[in-house]
């Protein structure tokens, strides 16, 4: 059984088509990357499979509990770390993780200890009985995740739980993730930063305009792009006659211009570009910026859609 | 039990805001206090106002006249009455006036009347060198002057009401004095003296100068025997508990909307625990925290101030309309924003204005007013503070019990209205 069966999601918000037809599968186990620029539909599936929107049109399992027929099954099996800190400020750590056990059916000794544990997880044991109010954005974000876990969920949903802060608590964070893949939970982890989804995912699926429009490991994903060094570069002078100079120039294997820029695909850009160099030289034209970017997940995105993935 | 769980959570949060205690317990306390201090604190007399101690300085000439001996007799020897002037000082001197008047005697009616110029008294009495012969001749009229600061009122009015009930007293004597003379044509001066001791026996007045006035308070207060600082307090500080009962219940409600925007509500809906419930734990913690509100108000009021609410079944049945209507007013205003943003317009639009009239009687408590209290009817702030008064006033529960059912209704149709609206938001 998969951890979670999603099935030609749908929805919209009047006439924007937040999500439309989201399918795809996450292993137990495993961590799973939805990637995508702000607004492509992450939060909107994440949402839907939570329970909190109900979808237009088709179906999820987790863990075998339906989002439509069985919501307190799908609810019982997941950990929510929902974008924004939910949680209260004008209450200690180990009150707000009290209470969210409570409502995660915990009781007694048994939500007390678990408590002490989750305190211990995230590394906040000593300020626990500090108001969560007096916390940095990262220990914030640290307690965030713990409530998710105070159930020990088979299931755990982080939208963008690296949002706003700052490098030292994000690496804490990646690792925990990690460390709950290790625990055999299942992540489904939703974020934009392209170089959270390479490092973490066991598989990814890129998402825009709310649709799912690549989906793979990331060996899998970069090889649509043909594993080519992508050089943008802009010229003084009309980038036409360039580009086509540039075509004849040997280890290049595609040239195109647009918007200003020229886009030259080839199999090793430290092996050309003197070529492209001399070639705009004797066009007469000089080259004025150079960017190269090797296969990564950021150039299939912007293979796919023609836009960079932090647009 | 996640029901209780989440209201009790809001419970922790509310009493850790120092502002929201502050609005709950310190405003109406601090009102409440300030009316307290303004009426000199509920310390000393205990069955009434008192009225401030006026001045007199009295300024006797009176030489004496015949056949008063006799009549002296009526007083005490070691008061040393020689004459009707003295007689007059004797009585404003009396102890039984102490409270509303300071008497002291001076020399000259000079002295006297600078006394009152320099603003030192409140009222000069001169009287004059003849005024016991003016009383014992047939013909004369004893006459006394009263100079006063003309910017005084109800002092001067007082002393001039225990002279004339005095001079009543001693023109009757002086006309029955007058009518044996002419039916006898003696003028022996113990005749007149006896005529004189006679009238003095039967007119107990001249001899009791607390009976010469008569200070009345309103038949109600009499029938309580309640101080008037309290009868002002009690309805000041249950206002105050009622617009702020209401206050709270609206505040304590837009947490839900607060929580909403904060995705603490969203979160809420991610856990295992059913919408009713956590919209249950919500709506428990409104009341439990405007109970918790009303019944410490209620009990400090009692214990600091000394206000009676009523009768226990009685203060229990408003107590609990208002915390209800209070509660599930809160919910439904609520229900109709989108957003906390719109607080401010809730709290100094609605709830002030809704507040202000249902408070209309307590304005006029002083005054009160049949169209005002029927005014005040139209908003359940009115039926809280109608309910009040009726205990404050000592009615039964029974007599309550119209009162309690309008608020009832009213609770239920906003509860009502609250719940749907809230249901439906969030489904």
């Amino acid at each position: 059984m998969h951890a979670i069966e999603v099935k030609n999601l749908h929805k919209a918000f009047g006439d924007l088509k937040a999500v439309h037809g989201v399918s795809f599968e996450v292993a137990q186990g495993e961590i799973f990357s939805l990637l995508g620029p702000n607004g492509a539909g992450k939060t909107t599936t994440i949402s839907m499979l939570s329970c909190l929107l109900r979808p237009d049109e088709g179906e999820a399992l987790v863990m075998g509990h339906s989002i439509k027929d069985d919501q307190m099954g799908v609810k019982a099996a997941l950990g929510v770390v929902p974008q924004e800190i939910a949680l209260y400020n004008d209450l200690s750590a180990r009150e707000n993780l009290t209470f969210w056990g409570k409502m995660y059916g915990l009781r007694g000794a048994a939500l007390k200890k678990r408590v002490e544990e989750v305190l211990e997880i995230i590394g906040l044991t000593d300020r626990a009985r500090d108001r969560v109010g007096k916390y940095s954005g990262g220990m914030k974000r640290r307690v965030n995740i713990g409530v998710a876990l105070l159930h020990k969920p088979k299931v755990i949903y982080m939208d963008e739980p690296t949002v706003g802060i700052d490098p030292q608590s994000r690496r804490n964070i990646l690792d925990s993730v990690v460390a709950l893949k290790n625990q055999g939970m299942t992540v489904l982890y939703t974020t934009h930063y392209m170089e959270e989804a390479q490092e973490l995912s066991d598989h990814i699926a890129i998402m825009d305009t709310g649709k799912i429009i690549a989906y793979g490991t990331h060996d899998e994903l970069v090889k649509i792009v043909g594993q080519m060094d992508r050089i943008t570069l802009t010229v003084s002078t009309d980038g036409g006659y360039v580009a086509e100079a540039w075509k004849a120039v040997g280890g290049v294997k595609q040239v195109k211009a647009e918007d200003g820029t020229i886009i030259v695909l080839a199999d090793d850009s430290n092996q050309v570009l003197p070529s492209l160099f001399e070639t705009a030289s004797a066009q007469g034209a000089r080259i004025t910026s150079v960017d190269i970017q090797e296969p990564n997940l950021e150039a299939v995105f912007l293979h796919l859609t023609g836009k960079a993935l932090r647009d | 039990m996640k029901i209780l769980d989440l209201a009790l959570k809001d419970l922790t949060r509310s009493f850790r805001s120092v502002f929201a205690v502050a609005f709950m317990f310190g405003i109406p306390l601090l009102v409440t206090g300030m009316f307290y201090l303004m009426f000199g604190g509920m310390k000393g007399d205990d069955t009434g106002f008192n009225l401030p101690q006026t001045k007199v300085v009295i300024a006797n000439l009176d030489e004496g006249g015949t056949g008063f001996e006799t009549a002296m007799s009526q007083f005490p020897a070691d008061e040393n009455i020689d004459s009707m002037g003295d007689m007059i000082v004797s009585v404003l001197q009396d102890e039984s006036l102490s409270n509303l008047m300071h008497v002291t005697v001076v020399d000259s009616p000079e002295a006297a009347r600078v006394a009152v110029d320099a603003q030192e008294a409140g009222v000069a009495v001169i009287i004059p060198a003849d005024f016991s012969a003016q009383f014992s001749s047939l013909e004369g009229q004893a006459v006394i002057e009263v100079y006063q600061d003309p910017t005084l009122t109800l002092g001067p009015a007082i002393v001039r009401s225990v002279l004339n009930g005095f001079m009543d007293g001693l023109s009757g004597a002086k006309i029955a004095v007058n009518i044996a003379i002419e039916q006898t044509g003696s003028g022996d001066p113990a005749f007149i003296g006896q005529i004189v001791e006679a009238y003095l026996a039967a007119t107990s007045s001249l001899r009791d100068p607390a009976a010469l006035l008569e200070v009345r308070t309103p038949v109600s207060a009499q029938a309580e025997e309640i101080p008037l600082a309290l009868r002002i307090l009690g309805p000041i500080m249950g206002g105050m508990m009622i617009f702020y009962a209401f206050y709270t219940a609206t505040a304590t409600a837009e947490t839900l909307l607060a929580e909403d925007e904060m995705g603490t509500l969203p979160r809420l809906f991610t856990t295992p625990t059913p919408q009713a419930t956590i919209l249950g734990g919500k709506l428990l913690a409104v009341l439990l925290t405007v109970t918790i509100q009303v019944v410490v108000l209620l009990a400090l009021g009692a214990l600091i101030f000394g206000i009676r609410w009523g009768s226990l079944p009685s203060v229990l049945l408003f107590a609990a309309g208002t915390i209800l209507v209070a509660s599930a007013f809160g919910v439904f205003v609520n229900s109709f924003m989108k957003n906390t943003k719109q607080g401010g317009i809730v709290f100094g639009g609605v709830l002030t204005f809704s507040g202000m009239i249902g408070m209309l009687p307590i304005f006029a408590f002083s005054n009160p007013s049949a169209t005002l209290e029927t005014i005040s009817l139209i908003v359940p702030q009115g039926w809280a503070v109608h309910g009040l008064f009726q205990s404050m006033q000592g009615a039964a529960a029974g007599d309550l019990a119209l009162s309690a059912l309008v608020m009832l209704a009213w609770a239920v149709v906003f509860f009502g209205i609250g719940v749907w609206r809230f249901q439906k938001r969030y489904a």
